[in-house]
């Protein structure tokens, strides 16, 4: 089970990785960064992206159609034994993000950004910077998902 | 600042003018003083501050806490991540060597992963507040270690420039803060804008008792992502913080000569009882509106 420096460094060995980052969506924090960023401002991709993210994940039309109302998805607590007191029951357990991932290309490079699903509330995403002349999408999107699932895993 | 050039003889004396560059820079450029010094020297030990503290390891933050965030053990065993019991024995057999957080991966309970993604929520979360301006200075106290121990230390400065990004950011959502503390109640506005699952969550916990951090206590969630919903859920004017209760009816002070300055300064935000207007949500959010076109 590794860390997030081991989950970036593992990103950054696949064909074409240019920059890896784990990045929190509600506050647009980069939790971990590896290798380059566009325009050398790690921040600022991280902030970027983070919008798009959340984006992604809020608007209903990108959720899968077998989704639950909005008031029983990703990342609700509402649960119904839950109405009555501020601390009552057990929360319900966090679900999979309405989306898995985000591809991003452009002329020289993609962007693919994989959601984490965690047992506990969060909202991170894995952000892998692609070279589009060595990079392989598919494998890449693959790896990603199978990384954000070790990442978390326990 | 406005100069007067006059004729005078003798020129008046200067009036000693704030120097808004050297303000700033205290305003922006560090949120402690203290904070910049320690991690310098690279020390151990821990900041308390009015709402919360920061543990240094060697000059770097290694934890935090607020009263006003729920806990890593909150964030962890709210949803089952970890059984109360396990967390328990965590800090039981690891505690005194200040090693639970190590004991947490190495018995197997979590992952290294899913424990550094939590702890830095929680570290982040719980130094936004512990670093929020207070009237009060801090203080350090050297050797104290906590007993999570270390997990993934994080520079000083990386707290600090997060701290002002995130107060930035809750800024340029809804620039008022009065959600942040107060009662939450439902305003009732007929045309709710699109609300996600997560700000549902929220919604359904709002009952004009409840502030921001209670909620985000029962939600196990982060309180910064907390504040950053209530603030859309403001700004958009499906929810408006309480008023606080008027003061009881007392004898009015004495007048005194310096009545009219000693008024506390109001906090920003706040508006003075005769302009506490119900229309002043809507000009806030017309005046917020034209700003941002």
């Amino acid at each position: 089970m590794p860390g997030i420096d081991e989950c970036l460094l593992e990103a950054m060995r696949l064909p074409g990785a240019r920059g890896a980052a784990l990045v929190d969506w509600t506050s647009g924090l980069a939790l971990g960064t590896v290798g380059e960023s566009p325009g050398g401002d790690p921040e600022t991709m991280a902030a970027e992206a983070a919008e798009l993210a959340r984006m992604a994940v809020e608007h209903r039309a990108f959720a899968p159609e077998d989704d639950d109302e909005p008031a029983h998805g990703f990342g609700d607590g509402s649960g119904d034994g839950f109405g009555g007191g501020a601390t009552g029951g057990p929360l319900e357990q966090q679900q999979d993000p309405p989306v898995e991932d985000l591809i991003i290309s452009n002329r020289d490079s993609y962007h693919v950004l994989r959601f984490v699903a965690t047992s506990f509330d969060s909202s991170v995403f894995l952000h892998l910077w692609l070279a589009r002349a060595d990079g392989n999408l598919a494998l890449a999107r693959i790896r990603l998902g199978e990384m954000a699932g070790r990442l978390v895993l326990g | 600042m406005t100069t007067l050039r006059t004729d005078l003889t003798t020129p008046p004396p200067r009036l000693p003018v704030r120097d808004r560059a050297a303000a700033r820079q205290r305003a922006w450029g560090g949120v402690s003083p203290m904070l910049g010094r320690l991690a310098t020297e690279r020390a151990t030990g821990v900041l308390v501050r009015e709402r919360g503290s920061l543990y240094l390891a060697d000059g770097e933050v290694v934890h935090a806490e607020s009263p006003a965030v729920p806990g890593l053990d909150v964030l962890l065993t709210a949803r089952g991540t970890l059984d109360a019991a396990g967390w328990r024995d965590a800090v039981g057999a690891a505690g005194e060597r200040s090693r639970v957080g190590r004991f947490l991966v190495e018995s197997g309970r979590i992952g290294a992963g899913a424990l550094e993604v939590c702890h830095l929520g929680a570290l982040y979360d719980a130094a936004y507040f512990a670093l929020s301006p207070s009237g009060a200075p801090g203080h350090f106290t050297y050797g104290d270690r906590h007993w999570l121990g270390p997990v993934r230390p994080v520079p000083v400065a990386a707290v600090e420039h997060e701290t002002l990004r995130r107060r930035a950011l809750l800024h340029r959502i809804w620039p008022d803060p009065a959600p942040d503390s107060a009662p939450l109640l439902l305003s009732g506005s007929p045309a709710a804008p699109t609300v996600t699952a997560r700000q549902h969550a929220v919604l359904a916990l709002v009952n004009g008792v409840r502030t921001a951090a209670d909620i985000a206590l029962a939600l196990a969630r982060p309180a910064f992502h907390t504040l950053v919903d209530v603030r859309r859920l403001a700004a958009a004017g499906v929810i408006a913080p309480k008023a606080p209760p008027p003061p009881a009816v007392t004898a009015p002070p004495p007048p005194s000569a310096s009545s009219v300055s000693s008024a506390p300064p109001a906090p920003p935000g706040t508006l003075p009882p005769s302009f506490a207007d119900p229309n002043i949500t809507l000009l806030k959010r017309l005046r917020d509106a034209l700003e941002a076109l």
